[in-house]
């Protein structure tokens, strides 16, 4: 039973079940997508947290990781989230947001992954003539005019003439 | 380690290198595929994705996270606002590819859509935009037609060697509440007149709803046609605005 592979087919409505003596069941082109995500509480440096569909199993995620990305696996722990219902649109209905299963993985071969930061802080520079280096432009003389006089040496304009 | 050329090279018009995933075991499934497809500039570019084995993404300090790192955009493309990224496959360009070209493409086309969803989580939880997020449609189309492409020959070949429709076996019946639909058979382990939960199930319908089917199919047949004379009416109405006649004038 542990040897259970991938047993969701490409199309989601076929029910993949096994019986004993039955041949090793495998799909081809799998529909599945991880989403790696940035853990909410901090995790040991081994784990890594995906968000992956909720039909999927823990023996999924191992071989999914071990098959297409080459990663080493120890441990595949998972959780559903269960999202609200409650919210309400506008013209009064519930909506509901959709339940995701998230997957603790833990790497084997002591390896570490923290998560990297995709959104640096890049100082652009904006091409000759665009709108957006007139508006930077605009924005620095604003904030030029703003200041005080520099020849007072950092005293308030309430004294003075 | 032996690297596996496909036959098929494609070009691409965007700097993204799509490197081969581990050093340890060859795996062939991302070497150099592109999901995007440029048609014009094939010849140009047959060159550059013939140097295109780098592998030194060393940003990296942690030990071995060459898996993981497939995760994430190229480094370089962090932080930037716009990612630039071609077409998509058309299904006219996939049904050239053989079928291990397009099993290959199946996997790289995952792990771009892998990719693109944990950028997507990543803007969202730092409230940034997403830079290009028109890939991940890209992406979701090329998949589509990939899979469309992979029944349209399952089923051709089915036709020939067995000359059954369907791979899954079905068949019509009819439910409790009078309608007609497409059964798919199960598989079960026992037969079905052993099977409580089945029987329970009833595809007959009772004779007291009997009277209803008539009455769902005379309102099915009364908006089917209230939807053509509606249709009629407004093309009249159309060409009484627009003769003919203005129009060859």
């Amino acid at each position: 039973h542990h040897i259970r592979m991938i047993s969701e087919g490409s199309c989601d409505t076929e029910d993949w079940s096994y019986d004993l003596g039955n041949p090793q069941l495998r799909i081809f082109r799998p529909t599945f997508n991880l989403t790696l995500v940035r853990p909410g509480k901090e995790q040991p440096p081994d784990t890594v947290q995906f968000r992956i569909p909720l039909e999927m199993t823990k023996f999924d995620v191992r071989n999914y990781l071990e098959k297409i990305y080459s990663v080493p696996v120890a441990a595949v722990r998972t959780r559903i989230q269960y999202c609200t219902n409650k919210k309400r649109n506008h013209l009064n209905q519930r909506v509901k947001r959709p339940d995701y299963k998230v997957a603790y993985v833990q790497l084997a071969q002591q390896q570490t992954f923290q998560f990297p930061d995709i959104f640096p802080e890049k100082d652009q520079k904006h091409e000759e003539g665009s709108v957006e280096e007139m508006q930077e432009k605009f924005m620095e003389d604003e904030r030029q005019r703003q200041k005080s006089d520099p020849r007072r040496g950092g005293v308030t304009e309430w004294f003075g003439l | 380690m032996a690297v596996s050329r496909l036959t098929a090279a494609v070009c691409r018009q965007f700097q993204r290198v799509v490197t081969v995933s581990s050093h340890t075991q060859p795996q062939c499934a991302t070497q150099a595929f592109s999901r995007f497809h440029l048609c014009q500039r094939r010849q140009t570019y047959d060159s550059w994705w013939f140097r295109s084995s780098m592998n030194n993404r060393a940003l990296h300090t942690s030990c071995v996270r060459k898996g993981l790192e497939e995760f994430f955009d190229l480094p370089e493309n962090w932080g930037e606002q716009t990612v630039k990224s071609g077409a998509p496959w058309t299904a006219k360009q996939l049904r050239v590819k053989s079928n291990e070209d397009l099993h290959k493409l199946w996997y790289v086309l995952l792990k771009e859509k892998n990719m693109l969803l944990t950028v997507e989580q990543e803007a969202k939880r730092q409230r940034l935009p997403m830079p290009s997020p028109e890939r991940l449609k890209k992406v979701e189309r090329s998949m589509k037609r990939l899979d469309t492409i992979v029944t349209e020959r399952e089923d051709a070949l089915r036709l020939l060697q067995t000359g059954q429709e369907r791979g899954r076996p079905g068949e019509w019946r009819r439910n409790v509440f009078g309608k007609t639909f497409w059964y798919r058979f199960k598989e079960h382990p026992i037969p079905w007149y052993l099977n409580s939960r089945y029987k329970r199930r009833r595809f007959f319908e009772p004779s007291h709803v009997a009277p209803y089917t008539r009455l769902s199919l005379e309102k099915y047949l009364r908006s089917k046609m209230r939807k053509d004379k509606r249709q009629k009416r407004n093309q009249k109405r159309l060409a009484a605005m627009f003769p003919k006649k203005t129009a060859l004038a």
